[in-house]
């Protein structure tokens, strides 16, 4: 742990406040989230607090702040906090700015992972990842969500990091499942099969293409009766078609459900009725589905790649391959396996008791203090694990 | 180490210890699965190439025309945006500020539409001439080469096998077989201490080995070949492959596998004679071949110039040879 420069006794003055910036908060989005309650967490901590943002959801209109106006507010002392995980002309506003900057990365899928599919994101991400290069070296701390994500900030040349849990509310899980979602997997359960869940964006590097052909083995060799269900914004419209087209060459549009976005309340309906929680996902920041799913007691079966397996902590089955037949296999053990759902279950619950809010936040307030001085009114913090 | 750490080390442990016992046993599931027919390699192969197909702009699916329909969709820029909202009052706001700005978005998105159309239309006039191009050439194709055997000298008991597996037993590395039928020669080699697996482009003998748990794959040597690493392979057995194929796929193979074999790999390549090849005996497929057999002396010749010393072996009927080559530091194209 090194000496926070900003808060040392001879540094400038503790922060009043410490304010967020972020292209776009966008609702039910994992970095939208983690914003709004590190505003919480930031305000009770005794700052001042506003989220500074180039495009804002409909429903957030009221969070947010234009980041045009923010020389305007800029007071001495400010800290600033650049929820990174998209290109954007914020970036290049805040490598203007004089005040203290914490980079909190959520990290960039690299334009590789896009290919034929995406040129246009490809080419935001290549730009993401200059903006990373030009943000991390100034930058006096680099939050990142996991250690995967941490590696990437060192590499991109920031000199102080902390890793520290995207803040994540698993509680908004425990409302009543949205009845409507809920009574038609109710009936689809009824006919028998098993129920597959993954929940993330519906573009190439989460890899549903592969559940599809996983699901499609299952099916085979194990349950004709399965579903799979694809819940999240489909935000490549590219991907969406093919993957429409290669689960009606396969027979299997019955079978597939690819839902969107959905509701929390719709959410939480998919997460009780699953039997297994299955990510091929090749590329994760971090996995906050992973938690979800985790805390639904719901058995996590899941490609090695990137975070996830730090964030599962042992608690799932880590597969080296996304080879259907293995995928298939590993799933059919953990639904029928009924010890094994028990301990993967147990060590679930467990994981998600190391990633409580409360938890995740006193982390984020800690780290932030090792730049903006204690918060104002609290003599002393303890110091996040700072490298 | 306080007593509650140790018993919290000791579970997780315990817990990784089992996890991983569970993860074995998984593999050997998959294992039984793949050699039960219940899922053979080949069908998981297959979902891939049939997501392929579906890959837009990816050069291996999907098309030309696909991408033409997806210009035309795009090619359109409507000024007249959305103007629902979930607050009040703030359909009505957007609409009153998509009428300030329509006549100035709507004179710039006219004229990229027009430019998008233009294009549009410039390459649909392109897809039209490539169309018509490949119609003309698929009249003139020479069909790629096929694997061609004699039933008489391929099999455990032909005559050139024993010879081939003693080429290759020192070989220290993978051992290729192309192509390898139903894997019989694999398994000779295998036996004999050899690391060795087999492609071959025909999908039932491939089906009909893969259920002992032998590594085949059905691919034609060289694209399987251009997808192995540099210098990786100690030894080639060729058999059936090289005596239909043109003089440029000959060259493409040669070239390939001087590249992927290490140094000191031996090359075995089991040929048919040209009287062989023209005998009644030959299998129907060798009338319809692009190519020919080459003359054991050519073998000699066209081995060597790629860095290998090359030796024949005359069959016993005269209607088929072997040709055993080791390849002598590096080849001049690696």
């Amino acid at each position: 742990m090194s000496p926070a420069p900003d808060a040392a006794g001879d540094g400038p003055p503790p922060a009043r406040a410490v304010h967020q910036f972020v292209p776009a908060l966008i609702a039910r989005d994992a970095t939208g989230s983690h914003t709004l309650l590190l505003r919480q967490a930031l305000r009770e901590a005794g700052w001042r607090s506003e989220i500074f943002a180039e495009a804002t959801h409909d429903e957030l209109l009221a969070e947010t702040v234009p980041v045009e106006e923010y020389p305007a507010r800029a007071a001495p002392g400010d800290v600033l906090v650049y929820q990174f995980s998209t290109s954007s002309a914020v970036a290049e506003f805040l490598a203007g700015r004089p005040e203290p900057l914490v980079l909190d990365y959520h990290n960039v899928t690299h334009p590789e992972l896009y290919g034929d599919w995406d040129p246009a994101s490809a080419a935001r991400s290549a730009a993401a990842l200059d903006q990373l290069a030009l943000l991390a070296p100034k930058a006096a701390l680099g939050l990142a969500d996991s250690a995967f994500n941490e590696a990437d900030l060192v590499a991109a040349g920031c000199r102080r990091t902390a890793v520290v849990p995207v803040l994540v509310d698993l509680d908004r899980l425990a409302a009543p499942p949205d009845p409507r979602v809920a009574a038609r997997l109710r009936a689809g359960k009824a006919a028998g099969g098993a129920d597959w869940l993954f929940v993330g964006r519906l573009v190439p590097s989460k890899a549903q293409h592969d559940l599809v052909k996983a699901v499609w083995a299952y099916r085979r060799c194990y349950d004709p009766a399965a579903r799979l269900h694809l819940v999240g914004p489909t935000p490549s419209r590219r991907y969406l078609a093919s993957l429409r087209g290669f689960v009606a060459d396969l027979g299997l549009s019955e079978a597939v459900r690819i839902t969107g976005e959905v509701s929390d309340a719709a959410l939480a309906a998919y997460y009780a009725a699953a039997d297994a929680y299955v990510s091929l996902s090749v590329h994760e920041g971090f996995g906050v589905p992973l938690l979800e799913a985790m805390r639904s007691s719901v058995p996590v079966v899941a490609l090695s790649a990137g975070a996830v397996e730090g964030t599962l902590g042992g608690a799932g089955l880590l597969l080296g391959r996304a080879e259907p037949a293995l995928v298939a296999a590993a799933v059919h053990r953990a639904v029928c396996d009924p010890a094994l759902r028990a301990r993967l279950v147990a060590a679930g619950h467990a994981q998600v008791a190391r990633h409580t809010l409360a938890g995740s936040a006193r982390l984020a307030v800690e780290a932030v203090a090792t730049v903006a001085g204690p918060p104002p009114g609290v003599a002393a913090q303890p110091q996040a694990a700072v490298r | 180490m306080s007593l509650a750490a140790e018993e919290g080390g000791a579970t997780e442990a315990a817990d990784r210890a089992y996890l991983a016992q569970v993860m074995a046993e998984i593999d050997a599931e998959v294992a039984r699965k793949r050699a039960s027919g219940d899922l053979p390699a080949r069908l998981e192969r297959e979902l891939d190439e049939l997501f392929l197909e579906h890959s837009p702009l990816s050069g291996r699916g999907g098309g030309l025309g696909e991408s033409l329909r997806m210009v035309d969709a795009a090619a359109f820029i409507d000024p007249v945006v959305p103007i629902g909202s979930n607050k009040s009052g703030g359909a009505l706001v957007k609409k009153g500020l998509r009428t300030l700005n329509l006549w100035y978005i709507g004179y710039v998105t006219h004229q990229v539409s027009q430019f998008a159309a233009a294009v549009s239309r410039s390459l649909h006039l392109l897809d039209d001439r490539v169309g018509e191009l490949g119609r003309q050439l698929d009249a003139q194709q020479v069909a790629p080469s096929s694997v061609v055997e004699a039933a008489w000298a391929v099999g455990p008991d032909a005559w050139w096998v024993d010879g081939a597996v003693r080429a290759l037993a020192a070989a220290r590395g993978r051992v290729l077989h192309a192509a390898s039928g139903d894997g019989w020669l694999v398994r000779r080699l295998i036996a004999a201490g050899v690391d060795a697996y087999g492609v071959d482009p025909r999908p039932g003998p491939v089906d009909r080995g893969e259920l002992d748990g032998t590594d085949l794959r059905e691919e034609g040597a060289i694209e399987h070949l251009r997808a192995v690493e540099p210098a990786a392979l100690a030894g080639v057995v060729l058999s059936g492959v090289v005596d239909p194929m043109t003089h440029g796929e000959r060259d493409q193979l040669l070239g390939v596998l001087c590249d992927r074999l290490a140094p000191d790999a031996t090359l075995v390549v089991h040929s048919l004679s040209l009287a062989g090849w023209a005998s009644a005996e030959a299998p129907p497929e060798a009338d319809l071949a692009s190519g020919r057999p080459l003359r054991p002396g050519t073998w000699v010749h066209l081995l060597g110039s790629l860095g290998f010393e090359a030796s024949v072996t005359e069959g016993p009927s005269g209607a088929d040879y072997l040709v055993t080559a080791v390849l002598r530091g590096a080849p001049p194209n690696r």
